[in-house]
């Protein structure tokens, strides 16, 4: 049997919808424009998949204002000492030389959606016709009370990749013996939903070499978190006694911080703290909503092909995007990118759309060789991506199976930012 | 030797190369494992391939083996044989079962059709 074009398209309504659709051919100024906005995992790997499979059929512009990218995922690995800040640190010189995309380091400031123009920081601005926003998240001012931006160098986010983590890392390293470290978890939904208790793990670990009479307070607005049960287990085999995690029943949900003072109020007790990590509410990147493309903290997109539900010539990535059932993750931007890469081509040159189709792992680090996982694929319906199958790792496991998923998530890393950057 | 022979054995080498480059959690003994020949012999759909093959390329680098194999330029057979062997958990990565658990026979087709020379 041999599964063709024809009989693959007519058992394929999702295809037909798409093919459908109006082609945007350039306007009479050459080459189809395609602008990306942001170059992490979602917009970093759009950028490269539409350059490449149209072979240069497509003009494509990258604006990012880092040069060097710090991955956020793998920065907990960071803090534990399994890896060091140059090997998260990525540069676009092989987009721009291999792909011919035209990397802009600059900010996006503002999208004229009648003009269909990027403004940048930079002065000007950069046309076109499909604009792929994929800006990862900011943060809810006053989420956490007595914390802004001001604060973020006496209690750092470490919640975007790079400075903030080395920040952190600096203060955990200096912490006096016996000290106390608070971390201000975020309520959902929020990037990375195992990271901030695969930090706590990195983190315990740490501190049992260089400090190992330190405490660690997580408080925390959710009942539940992301892998509660491997963590737990994994916190009271490796690190018994050093973390106590206090969820809204004991003040998680009821915080605010003093900077000045370096108190954190958790329901009503003041805690004394030498390192606070704050992580705060979050909404999708700041360019999302002045593109008029969020609705609410976070940008709705139609699960086909990520296309806001603003503007059909506007989609949005990642942790920005409201989509369903994904968790927003490095991952799932990258999964998601490839779905509307292959969308926006199509649109912009005609070329074959195929069917949706997402996955997305997450690998946490507890100790030593102790990975664990959570994993699902997902299908686009008409109200949202939707999870079709899924698996997470148990408690229990050995030894060995441990070791070879942490083995694995060290092939992800290496793999997935092949991905995004050549 | 008879071509169906050295075929069968080209596919047990085949599947020998593979266990090896799999991770520990993967060494499950397949070599008695096969897949019908009727799904062997599905056609696939080199184009639709390319675009599956973005799902894999997020772990898998296509020339470049690190903790995880590349897998580029893998015999065709080898391929199905081996997607088969996780899609009916025969194989234990439950990335890799969930993966290619919802890909179809034509699926895996297209995907090895790709692979088999992705240029």
């Amino acid at each position: 049997m041999k599964l063709n074009r024809r009989n693959f398209l007519g058992t394929s309504a999702a295809v037909a919808t798409s093919l459908s659709a109006p082609m945007v051919m350039a306007g009479g100024h050459g080459k189809p424009r395609l602008v990306v906005v942001g170059g992490g995992a979602g917009g970093a790997t759009a950028a490269r998949y539409a350059a490449k499979d149209s072979k240069g059929a497509i003009d494509v512009t990258l604006i990012e204002p880092t040069r060097q990218y710090y991955t956020c995922f793998f920065s907990n690995l960071y803090l534990g000492g399994f890896r060091d800040m140059d090997s998260l640190g990525h540069s676009y010189g092989t987009l721009a030389s291999d792909y011919g995309i035209n990397v802009v380091h600059d900010w996006a400031t503002g999208v004229d959606r009648d003009a269909k123009t990027v403004a940048l920081a930079g002065g000007g601005a950069v046309p076109y016709d499909k604009l792929i926003l994929s800006p990862g998240i900011d943060f809810i001012d006053g989420s956490v009370a007595g914390w802004d931006l001001s604060a973020q160098n006496v209690m750092p986010h470490a919640y975007k990749g790079g400075s903030q983590t080395e920040l952190l890392k600096a203060q955990l390293m200096a912490m006096p013996e016996g000290g106390v470290f608070v971390m201000v978890a975020p309520p959902n939904p929020y990037r990375c939903p195992p990271g901030p208790y695969e930090r706590v793990s990195m983190i315990a670990h740490m501190l049992k070499e260089t400090n190992p009479t330190a405490k660690i307070i997580v408080a925390d607005p959710k009942p539940k978190f992301s892998k509660q049960g491997l963590f737990e287990e994994g916190w009271a085999n490796h690190y018994d006694g050093m973390i106590e995690h206090l969820g809204p029943d004991f003040g998680g949900d009821d915080v605010s911080v003093n900077p000045a003072d370096m108190t954190v109020n958790i329901g009503g007790e003041v805690v004394q703290a030498d390192v606070v990590n704050v992580i705060p509410a979050m909404k999708a990147g700041r360019i999302a909503e002045l593109a008029g493309v969020t609705d609410g903290n976070w940008a709705p997109v139609n699960a086909v092909d990520m296309s806001s539900k603003a503007d059909p010539d506007i989609h949005v990535l990642g942790d920005a995007s409201s989509q369903g059932d994904m968790p927003k993750s490095g991952f799932s931007a990258n999964s998601q990118a490839k779905v509307c890469a292959n969308a926006v081509r199509g649109a912009l040159t005609g070329s074959q759309v195929f069917p949706a189709r997402f996955s997305n792992t997450c690998w946490s680090l507890i100790d030593t060789d102790d990975g664990v996982k959570v994993g699902a694929t997902y299908e686009a319906t008409d109200e949202k991506i939707a999870k079709v199958d899924g698996f997470i790792s148990k408690t229990g496991e050995s030894a060995d199976l441990r070791k070879a998923t942490y083995e694995e998530s060290l092939g992800w890393y290496a793999g997935i930012t092949s991905d995004m950057f050549g | 030797m008879q071509q169906g022979a050295f075929k069968s054995m080209g596919v047990a080498l085949g599947l020998v190369m593979l266990a090896q480059s799999l991770h520990a959690s993967d060494a499950s003994d397949v070599s008695d494992w096969s897949v019908a020949e009727d799904i062997l012999a599905i056609e696939g759909d080199r184009e639709y391939g390319a675009y599956l093959s973005s799902e894999c390329t997020t772990c898998h680098q296509t020339e470049t083996s690190t903790e995880i194999p590349a897998i580029a330029y893998w015999p065709r057979e080898d391929f199905v044989t081996a997607l088969h062997a996780y899609k009916d958990k025969v194989r234990p990565n439950p990335v890799m079962q969930m993966i290619a658990g919802r890909l179809s026979a034509e699926e895996i087709a297209a995907l090895a059709a790709y692979f088999e020379n992705p240029e």
